[in-house]
C-alpha cells in the first residue's frame, strides 16, 4: 500500500487542495449541522444541551414545520412542470436555426437568469403592487378584474405569484439545458424521419423526445433541487408572509435559527435539525436523479440504435 | 376601492425611499458639535469599530465619527444594520473574536447573559472619576442587573426610554379636508376610522386613509399594544417576559377588551377599504416612504420620521399627535421599563483593546455638551437621556410637540429585573410561541385567522405556557425566581414607579 501511495504521491498531492476546500466548506458544515441538530442551543451562548434526537422528534410533531415542508413541495410541484413545459416549447422553437432572431430571443429569455435574485424580487413587488402596479393596471384596463389584486399580500394569491416569478426568472436556464439536449439528436435521425414523412409534433413526440429523455430526467431533477432553494426570492418578495402563507422550508429554518422577530431566543439546534432533514430530502432527489438518468439513458440508446 | 393613476410613479417612490434612507444616512441638516478634548491618552493609527441599528442615530454618528477620527488620528468604521442582521453579525463576531469594539446587543440577548458569557467588558477603567460622571445622569439610568453587574459599569445608557412607536403622523391637507385637526384634539378610535374612510373617499383611489408596514410583524403588535394600553389595558414592560403583562396581577392582557377592540378596529378599517392596498407585502420603511408622496393620509409610527421628512421632504406638510385614544373614559398611560432605552444602550466588546477610545466617546455622550449635540441632530427620534439637553436643543415644533406628548402619555413602570436580577435567566430561556402576538394580529387582519376573542384567548394560553416553561427552565438552572416576581401590586399605571416602590 505504501508503495502505491509513494508511486502516486503527486496525484494525491493534487487532490489535497480540493479535499481541504471540500472539508472546510462542504464536509465540516454538514457534520457541524448534524452535531448542532442534536443540541438544544440558541447559538448565542455556550450552553449547549445534548438532546440526541429530541429536536427531530419535536420537529416531526411541529405543525408549522410540516406546513412549511408542504409549501416547499407545493412550490416544487407548481414550478417544475411549468418550467419544463414552457422551456421545452421555447427550446424546440428556438432550436430552428432558420428562425429569424432566434439568438435575440434566446438572449432575452436568458436575461432574468443572470439578474440578481434580490433585484428580481424587489422589482416584481413593484410590478405586482396593488397600488399603481403595472400588472394590476393592465388587468384593470383589460377589464379582467374590477379592483386591484393584492398578489403578494393575500394568502390565496401569494404562492401562485411567487411561483410565477420563479418560473419567469429561471426559464432561460432550463431552455438552455433543453437546447443542449436537442442538439445531441443526430441530423441523420431527422433525415430518416423526414424520409418516413414524420414531421412537426409527430417528429418531436416520437423521435426527438425519446432521445432527449435522459436529459429530461436530469433537467427535471436539477430544476426540482433548484425549486427547493428559493430563499432569496421569497425573502425579498414576501419574507414568508402573510401569516406563513409563503413560508417554505428554507424560510422556516432561517426564521427559527436567526430571525425570531419577537425578541425571544433563536433555536439554532432546532433549525439545524430542520436543515439536516431538508438536506436528506434534497439528497434523496439527487440519488433519484442518478438512478433515473441511468435508466433513461439505457432506453434512449435502444431508440438511437 | 378603485385603481387609479396617481402622482406616485415608480421613480418617485424610489426617490422617496432613497430620500428617507438618505435622511438616515447623510441628512445632517444641522452640524454635529465639535469634537471634545480627549479624556486621556488614546492610541493613534488604529481602526475603531462601532455598530448599532442606525436610523436617525446614523445621522449623528456619520458626522461625529468623521470629525472624531480626524481629530484623534484614527479610523472609525460605523456600521448601521437592521436588528435582524445585528442578531447575526454580533454573535458571530463575538464567537470569532472579531466583533466591533462597541456594539448594540441583539434584542434577544439579555445583558446578564452577555456579561456571564464574556461578550462584554466594563468600562469603569476607561473613564476617569466615573462615579462623578455617572452621577450626572438622571436617576435610574444605571441599574444593577440592567447595565451594572458586580459593581462594574457595562452598558452606556445615553438615550431616553420615553417614546413610543405608534403615534400619529398625518397629511395635514387630507386631514383638514376630512374635517379633523388632531393637533388640537387627538383622534379617538371612531374618528380615526372615520378620518381614514373620508380621506380614502376623497382620494378616489389616488390615496388612502391609513398605511402600515404590515409585512414587518412588530408593527402589528406595537400598534395593538399601544392602542390597547391607551384604551385601558394596563400592560407594561419592555422585555419579552413582561410586555403585555398587567403587573398588578402578573397575567397577560392579550384577551382584554381593549386589545380585542383595537384588533377589531383594524379589521373594520380594512373592511372599509380605507387601508392602503398591499400593506401585507410592505415593510415599515416602505410604508413611511409613501406618506410624503401623498399616497396615504395617516400612519402610526415612530418619531424619527419627523426629522427625516423635515430634512428631505420640506414641502410635505404633516402633523403629529397622540395615537388614537378611546372614545370614552380616561386615556390610559403607556408603560416603559425603568432605565434607559435598552436597544440604544451600547456595550464594549470583551475582546476589544480600544477601551480608552470607547471610554472617550462614551464620556462625551454622557455630558450635557454631547447630549445636546445628539438632541440637535437626532431630535425626537431617539431623545437624549439628559432632560437639560432637550431643553437646550434646537428642534422643530413637531419634535417638541411630540416630546411633550411623550411626557404626558408615558409613565415608568416596574422593571422586574431590577426587583430580581435572576429574572435575566428567565428572559434567556423564554421561547415565544411560533404563532406569536404579532403574527396572530397579522393573521386576523389578513383574514387568515377568524374570531378575535377566541384567537386572543388561545394566544394568552400559549404565552402563559411559554412563560411557565421559561421559569421552570430557569429554576432548573438554579435561579431563584418565581412568577410572582412579575407582580407589583402597588403599581399604579398612571404614575411613575420609582426605586422606592420596589
Amino acid at each position: 500500500m505504501f508503495e502505491t501511495l509513494h508511486r502516486y504521491r503527486y496525484h494525491y498531492l493534487m487532490l489535497l487542495p480540493g479535499l481541504i476546500l471540500g472539508g472546510m466548506f462542504v464536509f465540516y458544515p454538514i457534520f457541524a449541522a448534524c452535531y448542532y441538530a442534536m443540541h438544544d442551543w440558541s447559538g448565542f451562548n455556550s450552553d449547549k444541551v445534548f438532546v440526541g434526537m429530541g429536536n427531530f422528534v419535536k420537529l416531526f410533531t411541529d405543525p408549522i414545520f410540516w406546513d412549511a415542508f408542504q409549501r416547499a413541495l407545493i412550490f416544487l410541484l407548481g414550478t417544475v412542470p411549468l418550467q419544463m413545459t414552457i422551456s421545452l416549447v421555447l427550446a424546440v422553437l428556438l432550436n430552428n436555426q432558420l428562425l429569424k432572431m432566434s439568438t435575440y430571443f434566446r438572449t432575452m429569455i436568458f436575461l432574468p437568469v443572470v439578474t440578481p435574485v434580490a433585484v428580481i424580487g424587489i422589482i416584481w413587488t413593484f410590478l405586482l403592487s396593488p397600488f399603481n402596479g403595472p400588472v394590476n393596471g393592465l388587468l384593470l384596463d383589460l377589464g379582467l378584474i374590477s379592483r386591484p389584486v393584492d398578489f403578494l399580500g393575500s394568502t390565496d394569491t401569494v404562492m401562485p405569484s411567487v411561483i410565477g416569478v420563479y418560473v419567469w426568472k429561471w426559464l432561460g436556464i432550463t431552455m438552455i439545458y433543453w437546447l443542449a439536449a436537442l442538439q445531441t439528436v443526430p441530423d441523420d435521425v431527422y433525415d430518416s424521419a423526414k424520409l418516413d414523412r414524420c414531421r412537426g409534433a409527430k417528429l418531436v413526440w416520437y423521435i426527438v423526445l425519446p432521445i432527449v429523455l435522459p436529459f429530461a430526467v436530469a433537467i427535471t431533477l436539477i430544476s426540482a433541487v433548484g425549486a427547493l432553494n428559493v430563499f432569496p426570492l421569497i425573502m425579498s418578495m414576501t419574507n414568508g408572509g402573510p401569516f406563513f402563507a409563503s413560508e417554505v422550508m428554507e424560510i422556516f429554518i432561517y426564521r427559527t435559527a436567526f430571525a425570531t422577530g419577537d425578541g425571544s431566543i433563536p433555536r439554532l439546534g432546532y433549525a439545524a435539525a430542520a436543515g439536516v432533514f431538508f438536506g436528506f430530502v434534497v439528497l434523496s432527489l439527487t440519488i433519484g436523479q442518478a438512478i433515473a438518468t441511468r435508466r433513461a439513458r439505457a432506453g434512449a440508446k435502444e431508440i438511437r440504435s | 376601492m378603485t385603481f387609479a393613476k396617481t402622482g406616485l410613479s415608480r421613480r418617485a417612490f424610489i426617490q422617496g425611499t432613497t430620500a428617507v434612507i438618505g435622511a438616515a444616512a447623510f441628512g445632517a441638516h444641522r452640524a454635529a458639535a465639535s469634537v471634545p478634548a480627549p479624556i486621556g491618552d488614546l492610541p493613534k493609527g488604529v481602526t475603531f469599530r462601532w455598530i448599532d441599528s442606525g436610523d436617525q442615530k446614523a445621522v449623528f454618528y456619520k458626522k461625529f465619527f468623521a470629525d472624531y477620527a480626524k481629530d484623534r488620528g484614527i479610523e472609525v468604521v460605523y456600521d448601521a444594520l437592521p436588528w435582524n442582521e445585528i442578531a447575526q453579525v454580533v454573535p458571530l463576531g463575538v464567537r470569532n473574536n472579531s466583533a466591533h469594539d462597541v456594539f448594540a446587543l441583539p434584542q434577544n440577548v439579555n445583558p446578564a447573559d452577555a456579561v456571564a458569557q464574556g461578550w462584554v467588558q466594563p468600562y469603569d477603567d476607561f473613564i476617569p472619576d466615573i462615579a462623578t460622571w455617572k452621577a450626572s445622569f438622571p436617576a435610574g439610568a444605571f441599574l444593577p442587573g440592567i447595565n451594572e453587574f458586580d459593581g462594574k459599569t457595562y452598558g452606556l445608557p445615553f438615550t431616553s426610554n420615553k417614546r413610543y412607536g405608534t403615534h400619529l403622523l398625518y397629511n395635514k391637507a387630507y386631514m383638514t379636508e376630512a374635517g379633523y385637526d388632531p393637533e388640537a384634539k387627538p383622534l379617538n378610535w371612531t374618528e380615526f376610522r372615520d378620518a381614514a374612510k373620508k380621506i380614502t373617499e376623497a382620494g378616489k383611489g389616488r390615496y388612502f386613509g391609513f398605511i402600515i408596514g404590515g409585512n414587518q410583524l412588530g408593527r402589528w403588535s406595537q400598534t395593538v399594544r399601544n392602542m390597547g394600553r391607551m384604551a385601558g389595558a394596563s400592560a407594561g414592560g419592555d422585555s419579552v417576559i413582561e410586555a403585555d403583562i398587567d403587573f398588578r396581577t402578573g397575567d397577560y392582557v392579550f384577551d382584554s377588551d381593549a386589545y380585542i377592540a383595537a384588533i377589531e378596529l383594524l379589521i373594520a378599517m380594512q373592511a372599509d377599504g380605507s387601508v392602503f392596498p398591499g400593506i401585507m407585502s410592505m415593510n415599515a420603511p416602505q410604508a413611511r416612504a409613501y406618506m410624503p408622496q401623498g399616497a396615504a393620509g395617516m400612519i402610526l409610527q415612530r418619531p424619527w420620521n419627523i426629522g427625516g421628512w423635515e430634512g428631505q421632504n420640506p414641502e410635505f406638510d404633516f402633523g403629529v399627535s397622540s395615537g388614537p385614544v378611546p372614545d370614552e373614559g380616561p386615556v390610559g398611560k403607556l408603560t416603559i421599563g425603568q432605565g434607559a432605552l435598552a436597544p440604544n444602550t451600547m456595550w464594549l466588546f470583551k475582546g476589544s483593546e480600544l477601551g480608552p477610545i470607547a471610554g472617550d466617546i462614551f464620556h462625551y455622550l454622557g455630558t450635557v455638551e454631547g447630549q445636546t449635540a445628539w438632541a440637535n441632530i437626532v431630535g425626537a427620534g431617539d431623545p437624549p437621556i439628559f432632560p437639560e439637553a432637550l431643553e437646550g436643543a434646537e428642534m422643530s415644533y413637531r419634535s417638541k410637540a411630540i416630546l411633550q406628548h411623550f411626557n404626558e402619555a408615558i409613565r415608568v413602570g416596574p422593571n422586574p429585573v431590577v426587583g430580581n436580577s435572576e429574572l435575566g435567566k428567565v428572559i434567556g430561556a423564554f421561547q415565544a410561541p411560533e404563532v406569536n402576538f404579532a403574527r396572530t394580529v397579522q393573521g386576523l387582519v389578513a383574514g387568515e385567522l377568524k374570531g378575535v376573542a377566541q384567537e386572543m384567548k388561545g394566544l394568552k394560553d400559549r404565552y402563559n405556557a411559554a412563560l411557565d416553561a421559561a421559569f421552570a427552565k430557569a429554576k432548573a438552572d438554579g435561579a431563584a425566581v418565581d412568577r410572582s416576581d412579575l407582580v407589583f401590586s402597588n403599581w399604579n399605571p398612571n404614575e411613575d414607579f420609582g426605586a422606592a416602590d420596589y
